[in-house]
Order: C-alpha cells, then structure tokens, then sequence
C-alpha cells in the first residue's frame, strides 16, 4: 500500500520519517530502534539511519542551543520540515521549490491527521505495533500528497466541489441537511463530501481535511462494491452504509465546534443549564435559531462518561498542570506581552534568529495552521521571542483570524474576558502544587512562563463556556489536584526529563469523539459526534431519519449535473485562495503541464511563500522575460493573476508603459465574474 | 422475496406546504416533524411493502413545490410510475393547480399514453377543520381529468396515508397487469422464431 503511495507525484515527498528518540539513550542503542516509520519503505536500513541519526542530532543541537524547536532544515538539494515533540522527531522532506510554509504545513497536517484517527502519539505506539501504525501513516501520506492539482499543494487546501456547475440550491441543500443533523444534541457538526470533494462543512477547514481521509478510504474500499443503496430499504435500521470510528479532538478543536462563531453572543448570555443532558431534540437547527447552550458543555464536564475524558478535559480547562504555583505574580506582565501593542517587534529578521546558516525557523509562517490552534499558537510565540521576535506578525494573525478565523478573537474581546473577573479564584487554586520545585531554574520559569499563557487562553476559552463556569471550575479544581502530574502519564504521555518536550503538552491532550459517516452512493454524511452516539439507538435513529430522504436526494443531484469541462479558459490564469476557508478557485485545470502554467505555478508558489514570510507585503508583481504574475493578498485571500498574450513591454527600468502595471486593473475586472473581488 | 420485488417510482407532486414531504415522512418512517424545511429539488425514500401478494419496493419522490426549483425537480418526473398529485384541503389555490401540476408531469416525465397513466390524488392536511376544498368537489375533479383515485389524508395524524400509497402500487400493478397482455402482440420472441430472414449481413 505505501509502496503505491504517490508514484507520479513522489516528486512531493522525497522522505518522511518518524523517529523517536526515547528509543536511542545509550551509546550501545542502535539507531533503528527509534525509526517508527520511515518513507520511502524500500529504503535501505543503513541510509535510513543516517539520515535519522544525523537530523535528529542536528536537531536537537540547534533546539538546544536556540531554545526553540526547529521547523526547518536545509540540507543540500532538499529541505526538511521538521517538528519535535517529546522524544519524537518528524521529517519531511520535499525538493526545494516548495514552498516552506507549504512543507511546514503539510507536515503539521500530517501529524495532526495520524492523532485525530490514532490519539496520543506515544500511547499509539503503546497500544499498536509499529507495523500496523506504519500502514497508517502511509495512508495519510498518500491521502495528504494524491489527487488534487500542484496549486492544491502549494496551499494545502481543501478540494471543495466544482460549485460553478451545480445550482447553488443544491449547496443549501447540503448545508440544510448539516443544520437538521444538528438538532440531534450528541452531533457536534458534520460535513457532505461527494466523490472526495467537500460539498458543505460546518467545521473549520482542518477538521475537515481530516474526516476526508477517512472518506476517502471507506470510498475506495466500497468502491466496486454493486451499488445497492438507492434499492435498500430505507425505514427500520440504518442501512448498511452507515459507521462509526473513533477519533480524537484537540481542546481548540471541541471549542471550535461547540462555540460557532455566530452564536457566541447568545451563548454568552445564557444562564447554566443543569447537568442533566436534555434527551430531546432541538426543534430548530443550531444556525438558524437561538438555542440553548450547547449540551456539549455539560458533556464535557460531566465526570461520568469515560477517565479518559476528565483527565483530558480537565487539563484543557484548567489553568494549567503544573509548576504554576507562582503565576500569580507574574501574571500581568506575562499577560501583557501577549499584546500587540508590547511585544518586542524589533527584529524582523528571521534569518538571525539561529546564527546557523544551515538552518531557518520560520514557525512564525506555520503556526498558524498547527492542529491544536490558539493555545498552541501563543506558547511558541512565547518560545520564539526569545530568539527571533516577530511578535507584530503573530499577534496580527492572532487579531485577524488568518488562519483559524473559526475560533480566534480579537485581543481586546480577550482583555475584556479577563476584566470579567473570574480569573482570581483560579490561581489561587494553582498554589498546592509541589512538582514545580524539583525543576531546574530556567526550566521551571519557561515553563511557568508558559503556563501563564496557557492560562490566558484557558481562561478565554472558559469564558466562552460562561455558562458551565461555576459548576465547572470546581470539578475541574478537585480533578487537578487530585491528578496533577500524573495525568500526563496517563494519557500516555510521560514527559521526558529534558526540555525537549518543551513544544507542548496542550497539544498531547486529545477529546475522543467519534466520526459516524453515512454514504449515500459518492456521497457523504459525515458527522463528529459524542463517543456514545452510536450505542444511543434513538440518536442514530433520529439522525438517520432526518437526512436519508435529502441525502438520496442530493446524490440524485450531484449525479445527474453534468460535470462540465473546465469551460472556456479565458486570457488569463488565475487562483483564488481564501485564507478562511482554506479553499482554491482558480480556471487553471487539473493536472495541466502547459508551460506557461508551470510558470504560474512557480510564481504562486514563489508569492505565497513570499507573502507568508512578509505580513506588511499585500501586492506584487514577478516577472520573467515573458510573462507577469501579479498577486495581491488580503488578510483573507490571496489573488494571484496571468495574463496570456501580452507581450511584455519590459524597459528594465520603471516605466508607465510597462505592461506588468496595467495587471491589477485587469485582474479586477477579469475576476469580478468568477465571483473575485478585488476592487 | 427480493429478487421478485419490484421497484416502483412513485412522484409527489403538488404546491408547495401541501405536505408531500410529511406525508413521505409519514409513511416511511412514521414521524412528523413540524419544522420541515422546504424541500429542494426532490429527495426519496424506499419502503418495501406487500401489496395483494405482490412483494414490491417502492420508491417515493419527493419533490419541491416552490416554482422557483421548477428545474431542479423536472429532470426526476421521468421513468415515474405513478403521480400522486397531492393538495391541501384547507388551501384552494393548491386545488386549482392540480391541473397545472399534471400537465408539467405529462410534458417532463414524457408520458406517452396521458390518459392511462396512473395518478393519484391526495388531499391532505384532514385534520384541519376551516376546510376550503370539499370532498365532493375533489371527487369530481378526480372523475373529470380520467376517473382517479381520491384519498383524503392527513400525514400529521396519520389518516389514509398507508392506503393511499397502496392505492398507488395497486394502481401501477393493474397498469402492468394490462400491460402484460400487450406483450405478446408487439415483440418478438427470438427463440420461437428460428431467424427465418437473418440475410442483413
């Protein structure tokens, strides 16, 4: 299966391995003990472990001597994303002219992939052998590389449906059936895939890359199975179509799905819903009403439905674990540099940051797209301020939503969160903790600094729930103490000794849910759920009852539109990526090798790299002898334009009669009518 | 059992909030939801039932009744095998246009004989009192446009609307029994015949 992984687009991925350092302690310990997986799999032994050995050492020598994880690597003709965490080391390597933030992205894409399906990493590798776990990271190698077109990769986004040939009726359509899914309360939120392609999402686009793997497998398994769907009986039982996987949430993600962005005000002002989880159906959709606080809320606290949850929940929402006995005091201050308007934005130079030449960080470009958002987000932006500060780019994602538009909020909602005055009574819970005193110095203050943090974001996140607050925090307290370090343990997690965990344990706590997915033929409903949806007959029965008709319905559909060839080309090429969405409009076709869209591929890939790096860059032109790309970016888009046929009027000195000048205005009005804006 | 089941395509057809897809719902899955939203284009459901020895499925269409998804629903009228033109008693202006709705039918579904295709009509919503439909006038437009079946239902309470979709089949089953006669008359039946002329190539 991995053998087949991506014969014609190896071109992306020329190595990925897994290597866990916990594995190679002694001098004595080869280095193929740490190896849990490495692509290519034919790869000889010998080159895997060189490769391992030597980037695990050079990584962990920079990460020490910078005190700042690595992101990236170059080495000779290829360079490597790289991410650290607990013992573990992951490396991807793809050719140069990818751009960083891409491979970066794909990499954290890759891992959060393995965790949603697969939990914890280290307890992954507890419970399967590394065999079974090697199958899977193939899979979700060849999931994140197949299929979709070079400018797909470049952004890393999702592959949505063709919407320009369907009647946009049926995309409500798809949403409505979303909405009516909802009404049952142990859905959490759902989307409609048909053939591979996202016809409709209510989760942030992250979430969704990731229930797609599973689709995409089950689709292919089915795959030539005699379509008996249409012709099954449809009342009674479900029909067979119908399953359910377990899978596991970051904090950030659950918060996401429980707090819509269109509800938070409501929510905000309802009063505390007792415990007991109305069994009832909500009458009306979630978007379409005002509706009670979410039943998640009260799940969540709920101590009953598995250990494994408390622990997890409770350290998501809680201050934090450990050695935080001191954040009181330093509190404020910590707090403060969170701001925009206090973080040291001096350098903006981030190829200082490690005097290495060989060797560039650039988490500033990725952190955004981590997993586990905003919590995440704001530890490495702790970590990096001490080595490189780019504090003014972060903090203006962190305003601007732009990456996780879904859950962020602006930094004064956040200061606002705070004055509410809630946030006393918890530090002062924090102090009975003892295991901070047995740490280092430096250690003990990164790590409350860190705390701090995390902290900050809890409590934003707790305000969120202000509903669940009171009955909430004591549990939470009461759990805290009772577990403190050992949680970590308990989820599989035992921390290494040495800082090189330092990148996260936010990231390590995962919420088990589960995925149930219902196929209709091509088409998907797939739906992130309460873990004991599927044991609640009711609940499967009331969600199945509710969509089937539409479900069979839109398939009928989607089936019978024409597919449509890529239309008239125009002129012109273009790409459209929102940012938010994380989706791509462009009339560039599929798989096309026509040289001039090589070009255009290579310049996006060239601007977007570029605007990564460069927050204040909004418009720019690049140029070869024949022909101009212009791009121009938003806080959410990116637009990138070719014009065919022009000659171009190049002096090699500015010039108003460059044609490269009259770009933008085309590219306004060429776009307007594939739905772009750009005046 | 299930390889002589057959699969019967019935259409709802009808104005918009008449009821079609309650009383689908009804009769499929035995609920009513009174929050529905307006259907989209068309949506089915399959329910396998027994009518006089026959072991059929029947596969139940339901369609958008709003002009404004005129287009989405028309591709589905074809192959249809039976037309349940569905209005509600408490809404005239859904009476008045049940002759609208069968022509649209017969032009879509491309019927080729209009005057023995099966149809059936429901008037729903029973259950209501302030009626603006009387039966009488429903039967006699039912004897008018070909003789039709008329069933008055009611998807929230339930009444008739098992018996009007097994009206549906036994009407559909007739059509094919009649059909059946006329067979013989215009195939042929290549094993009788030996290819007595078989000098085409």
């Amino acid at each position: 299966m991995a053998d087949s992984a991506c014969p014609t687009d190896s071109r992306r991925c020329n190595y990925f391995f897994l290597y866990d350092g916990s594995k190679v302690q002694e001098e004595g310990d080869p280095t193929r003990a740490g190896i849990c997986f490495f692509y290519p799999e034919e790869t000889p032994l010998e080159q895997q472990e060189l490769l391992c050995g030597q980037l695990a050492g050079v990584c962990q020598c920079v990460s020490e001597l910078s005190r700042s994880p690595v992101r990236l690597l170059r080495l000779r003709g290829s360079k490597f994303a790289v991410r650290m965490k607990d013992h573990f080391l992951w490396a991807f390597s793809c050719p140069p002219d990818i751009p960083d933030v891409s491979v970066c992205k794909l990499l954290d894409q890759l891992i959060s992939l393995f965790c949603f399906y697969n939990g914890p990493i280290r307890q992954s590798y507890q419970l399967h052998s590394r065999a079974d776990l090697a199958l899977r990271w193939a899979r979700y190698l060849t999931h994140l590389q197949g299929g979709s077109s070079e400018l797909h990769h470049i952004f890393s986004c999702l592959r949505t449906i063709d919407s320009t040939h369907i009647d946009p009726l049926l995309l409500l359509k798809a949403a409505l059936i979303l909405q009516a899914c909802q009404r049952c309360p142990l859905v959490l939120a759902g989307c409609i895939l048909y053939r591979g392609r996202v016809v409709s999402t209510q989760m942030p686009p992250d979430l969704t890359v990731k229930v797609m793997v599973h689709e995409t497998e089950s689709y292919s398994q089915q795959d030539h199975r005699p379509v008996a769907n249409g012709i099954s009986s449809a009342c009674g039982t479900p029909s067979s179509s119908t399953g359910t996987t377990p899978v596991f949430l970051t904090p950030a993600e659950l918060q996401a799905l429980c707090c819509p962005p269109v509800n938070r005000t409501c929510r905000s002002h309802c009063t505390p819903q007792p415990p007991p989880r109305p069994r009832k159906s909500r009458l009306l959709s979630r978007t379409l009403s005002d509706t009670p606080p979410s039943e998640l809320d009260a799940a969540k606290l709920d101590p009953a439905p598995t250990p494994f949850l408390c622990l997890s929940d409770e350290s998501c929402l809680s201050p934090c674990p450990s050695s935080s006995q001191a954040t009181t005091p330093e509190f404020s201050p910590l707090h403060q540099s969170e701001n925009p308007c206090t973080t040291d934005a001096e350098s903006h130079d981030h190829d200082l940051s490690n005097e290495i030449a060989s060797c560039e960080l650039e988490e500033e470009v990725v952190r955004g797209k981590m997993a586990n958002g905003c919590s995440k987000k704001v530890e490495l932006r702790m970590d990096q301020s001490k080595v490189e500060a780019r504090g003014d780019l972060i903090l203006q994602n962190g305003n601007g939503c732009h990456t996780n538009g879904y859950h962020q909020e602006p930094a004064s909602d956040h200061h606002s969160d705070q004055s509410s005055g809630d946030e006393p009574p918890d530090t002062s819970h924090l102090k009975p903790l003892s295991n901070g005193a047995e740490m280092p110095d430096k250690e003990e203050k990164k790590k409350k600094e860190k705390a701090n943090i995390k902290k900050d974001n809890q409590e934003r996140d707790e305000n969120r729930q202000a509903n669940m607050k009171n009955s909430g925090r004591k549990i939470e307290v009461k759990d805290r103490e009772g577990v403190g370090d050992g949680e970590m343990r308990e989820n599989g997690m035992g921390r290494g000794e040495s800082g090189e965990g330092e990148s996260s344990e936010e990231e390590q706590v995962l919420l088990p849910r589960a995925l149930y997915q219902h196929r209709v033929r091509a088409l998907v409903l797939a739906l992130l759920v309460e873990p004991h949806f599927h044991s609640d007959q009711a609940a499967v029965e009331e969600v199945s009852h509710s969509s089937l008709a539409s479900l069979n319905g839109l398939e009928a559909h989607l089936r019978t539109s024409t597919p449509g060839g890529p239309g008239p080309h125009g002129p012109y090429t273009f790409a459209h990526y929102d940012c938010i969405q994380n989706t791509l409009t462009t009339n560039l076709s599929g798989r096309s090798v026509a040289p001039q869209d090589r070009s255009f591929v290579r310049a996006t890939a060239l601007l977007h790299s570029h605007f990564s790096q460069t927050q204040t860059l909004q418009e720019a032109i690049v140029r070869s002898a024949g022909a101009a790309v212009y791009s121009t970016r938003s806080p959410a888009q990116e637009t990138y334009f070719l014009q065919h046929a022009t000659s171009v009027r190049n002096s090699g000195i500015p010039n108003h009669l460059d044609s490269a000048f009259s770009l933008p205005n085309k590219a306004r009005h060429r776009l307007l009518k594939h739905g772009v804006n750009l005046l | 059992m299930a390889s002589k089941s057959s699969l019967l395509k019935v259409i709802l057809l009808g104005d918009g909030g008449v009821g079609k897809s309650s009383l689908m719902n009804r009769y499929v899955t035995n609920k009513f939801d009174t929050h529905l939203f307006h259907t989209i284009g068309v949506e089915f459901l399959n329910k396998d039932l027994e009518v006089d020895g026959h072991m059929v499925t029947m596969q139940i269409w339901d369609t958008a009744g709003q002009e404004r998804f005129r287009s989405l629903r028309t591709p589905f009228y074809r192959g249809s095998d039976c037309c349940l033109l569905t209005f509600s008693v408490d809404d005239s202006q859904s009476f008045h246009n049940l002759g609208n709705w069968k022509k649209e039918f017969i032009y879509y579904a491309d019927v080729k004989e209009p005057e023995s295709f099966p149809f059936v009509v429901l008037g729903n919503k029973v259950d209501v009192t302030e009626r603006q439909v009387s039966s009488e006038e429903a039967k006699q437009w039912c004897l008018e446009n070909g003789n039709y079946s008329y069933y008055e239902t009611s998807a929230k309470d339930s009444t008739n609307v098992a018996s009007a979709f097994e009206e549906a089949v036994r009407r559909v089953l007739a059509m094919e029994e009649r059909g059946e006669h006329l067979i013989p008359t215009d195939t042929v039946n290549l094993h009788r015949k030996p290819r007595s002329g078989a000098s085409c190539c």
